[in-house]
């Protein structure tokens, strides 16, 4: 079983995450939640998720700073952003910091399948 | 001349947004009620500003029965359950970021989103800014406006 952090400030967002995770075959798998970057960052140290699904607008640390962080710490654990925004500039910026896609919100189950296909 | 959204680019983000989290089974009626969709009263309101290559402010404005009422839906709540105003705030306030976000990404950038400012009443703007853009629906019924405002 593989272990899938999700990070963003809004509680709504974490479920829908987790429930579009289920509805797209990856139910079976440890969910831990994040509500902010500075938690997604140190909860992925501590808790070494084999994925990372994170916001981009966040307070206290934003996704791209703890991207950055993640990376400079020597961590490899695959990230991706799932972010209301999706603009070349934020695609080209998460890309270069490390990430392997970004969802832009709203997304459905097989935008989820498509992105994770491979990854856990 | 301002460069602001079209109406209809901004009803095609409400209508994806609405669609993905809150299903088709209810359509997203569009509406036009010239003096306001709702009273003060009755009203939820949420906002997120962008700053950068275009600047304005999004803001959506719904009835408390349907900021109650789509809360219960991302949530996948049944109505015995009782929510509190921090979960409608986090309902609503993520509904103008997913819209918002949309908006900001088809405006000039680079640019910087807000987090959401959410209140339970209308929404009020300063003088400086003028509304660019505004989309009027009903959904089962309830009242929701989304509007675009721009520095004047």
């Amino acid at each position: 079983m593989s272990k899938i952090l999700v990070a963003d400030d809004s509680r709504v967002m974490r479920q829908i995450v987790v429930r579009t995770l289920r509805q797209a075959g990856y139910g079976g798998h440890d969910i831990v939640e994040a509500e902010n970057g500075r938690d997604c960052l140190e909860k992925a140290l501590a808790e070494k998720p084999d994925l990372i699904l994170s916001d981009w607008n966040m307070p206290e640390m934003n996704g791209i700073d703890c991207l950055a962080a993640l990376r400079g710490s020597g961590s490899t654990i695959p990230f991706g952003f799932v972010t209301s925004e999706g603009s070349e500039d934020m695609r080209a910026r998460a890309k270069s910091t490390g990430a392997l896609f970004l969802i832009a919100k709203p997304f459905t189950a097989e935008t989820f399948q498509e992105h994770l296909a491979g990854l856990i | 001349m301002t460069i602001a959204p079209e109406m209809t680019d901004v009803h095609a983000i409400v209508e994806q947004v609405w669609s993905s989290f809150l299903g088709d089974e209810e359509p997203l009626l569009p509406a036009y009620d010239a003096d306001g969709p709702f009273g003060a009263d009755d009203a939820w309101s949420s906002a997120v500003s962008i700053h950068g290559g275009w600047t304005g402010t999004v803001t959506i404005e719904l009835s408390k029965n349907l900021a109650f009422s789509l809360t219960r839906l991302m949530m996948a709540m049944d109505e015995s359950e009782a929510l509190d105003d921090a979960e409608v705030a986090d309902a609503v306030g993520e509904l103008v970021n997913m819209v918002g976000g949309n908006i900001k990404s088809l405006m000039p950038g680079p640019s910087a989103l807000t987090l959401p400012v959410v209140a339970a009443g209308r929404a009020a703007h300063s003088s400086d800014l003028r509304e660019v853009s505004r989309f009027d629906a009903r959904w089962a019924g309830e009242p929701v406006r989304v509007s675009v405002h721009s520095p004047s």
